[in-house]
């Protein structure tokens, strides 16, 4: 126990200057990896990838376009959740208090939560695509099999596309809810919600999906073929599951009362 | 500086906290007293921005809390010791406080051992901490600026007597270093060792306050205490 007196400067040598946006950027990137949770998270992630994308090689065989896209299916289930759980975070352990005592300008802290979560997302499709390449040729070699390494340029990107959108879906719902359990609900069964949908109303429920569904929307950016119509479904989409509950979200926690 | 001038905070029908004056002035170890539910901890988020006021103002070193440049290099906040990640360790929390405020990783370090945590403690996740240890740790978070103002909410949960003992002469040397501190409490005999001036507060009113001397007249401060939310009862019924 120690019963220092501490050594208060009395006078502040430097000009106390608000807290620049890079700041906060790189403290919530910390966040991300810096508990236990989120260490288990980016292992399972790292992990399961490699291991769906040597799978999927050892069963498909050794095409690199089929293989970079398989381990999306990882992603696009676990980056949302981790960025549910990176807006929610902070309500689920209540150290909002102490992150909106040091930062007063919540929209800010709002915005500096995003951007990991997104970027995390570009990081790892690229990964999955330098990921892909060696296991395309290990898998080539081993069953003595051409390789097919044909890439299309616009169905790549459109890809990367649909998961930044998706992984912007989960922000967007863990702002909204600031619940972790109900926005990782949400966002799980919306699939199964839709899929529901469209069987029991038939072509109706096929054009709501069209329309309202970010997956179903998202598909033609995924096969690049994008259609003038398709470009105004996926706006809608997106502005229902992505820009609404942002804006929602970020005006109530900009208002409401921290406890 | 701190200072509180006719705040009210209204919840639907409740009334949270009823023109509640007071200051805080430099030098100064204020206890803040009160049962709970009372609204100390309503009125301390006001004051720190994280609640609004329905009507008056809080001001600290002569601004609204969310107004100032960076308010964790000129006040120092403790709300809630619990409010942790429990798997984050006591060292990260310290280090994520100094580089959101800019100052460099030995900050943390230094906090560490002013606050007593040992390396072997510090490197542990706070999910394993003792209340006492919590509030160490979030003392020393709220010390990490060298701020000019300290704001505390119940600090001496959970102290054993040394930690107590601790925390008169942290708080006290702040104090005469010109730091105005206010803290929080229930424990009513505990601030009477660490505090020089008392605020008493009862169904979010301001029942009295003046120095521990003049308040505890002898009797000690839980009597008066006792004496004033009796009759603070008595008149809400």
């Amino acid at each position: 126990m120690s019963t220092a007196i501490p050594r208060q400067e009395s006078a502040m040598s430097t000009a106390v200057r608000p807290i620049p946006f890079h700041r906060l950027l790189r403290v919530e990137t910390r966040k991300l990896f810096d508990t236990r949770s989120g260490k288990v998270l980016t292992t399972i992630l790292i992990v399961l990838s490699l291991a769906v994308v040597v799978v999927r090689g050892v069963v498909a065989g050794p095409q690199f376009e089929l293989l970079s896209g398989t381990a999306g299916i990882v992603f696009g289930t676990l980056l949302p959740v981790l960025a549910i759980l990176t807006m929610t975070g902070e309500w689920s352990h209540r150290t909002a208090l102490t992150t909106f005592a040091l930062e007063p300008r919540r929209v800010r802290v709002l915005a500096a939560k995003c951007v990991p979560p997104l970027v995390a997302t570009v990081a790892a499709c690229v990964l999955a695509l330098l990921v892909a390449a060696p296991v395309t040729a290990a898998v080539a070699a081993v069953q003595g099999v051409r390789p097919v390494w044909t890439v299309e340029l616009l169905p790549q990107l459109g890809s990367i596309a649909a998961m930044v959108l998706t992984t912007a879906m989960g922000l967007a719902l863990g702002l909204l809810l600031l619940n972790a359990p109900a926005a990782i609900v949400i966002f799980l069964s919306s699939t199964m919600v839709w899929s529901f949908v469209k069987v029991m109303l038939g072509s109706t429920g096929e054009t709501l999906a069209q329309w309202l569904d970010l997956a179903t929307a998202c598909r033609p950016l995924i096969t690049g073929d994008m259609t003038g119509l398709d470009v105004a479904r996926l706006a809608a989409a997106t502005l229902v599951w992505v820009v609404i509950p942002l804006v929602v979200g970020a005006l109530r926690v900009s208002r409401k009362d921290i406890s | 500086m701190i200072e509180f001038d006719r705040v009210s905070k209204t919840y639907k029908e409740v009334r949270a906290l009823d023109e509640v004056s007071f200051t805080v002035h430099e030098g100064s170890v204020t206890g803040f007293l009160g049962p709970n539910g009372a609204g100390k901890s309503t009125a301390l988020r006001i004051l720190t921005g994280l609640s609004r006021a329905t009507s008056g103002s809080a001001t600290v070193l002569g601004r609204p809390y969310a107004e100032l440049e960076c308010p964790g290099l000129q006040v120092g906040t403790l709300l809630d010791a619990g409010a942790q990640h429990p798997g984050r360790t006591g060292r990260e929390v310290l280090t994520l406080g100094a580089m959101l405020l800019g100052l460099p990783r030995s900050r943390a370090e230094e906090t560490l051992e002013l606050v007593g945590l040992t390396g072997k403690e510090s490197g542990r996740a706070v999910g394993g901490y003792s209340l006492g240890m919590r509030q160490r740790l979030g003392i020393g978070h709220a010390l990490l600026g060298r701020p000019k103002a300290l704001i505390l909410d119940e600090p001496a949960n959970g102290l054993d007597p040394q930690g107590i003992q601790w925390m008169r002469t942290l708080l006290r040397s702040l104090a005469d270093s010109g730091c105005a501190v206010l803290l929080s409490s229930h424990l009513l005999h505990e601030v009477e060792q660490i505090a020089d001036h008392v605020v008493m507060i009862g169904h979010g009113r301001v029942l009295a306050q003046g120095t521990v001397a003049e308040l505890g007249g002898g009797r000690g401060l839980e009597q008066t205490f006792l004496d004033l939310t009796s009759t603070a009862d008595r008149s809400a019924q």
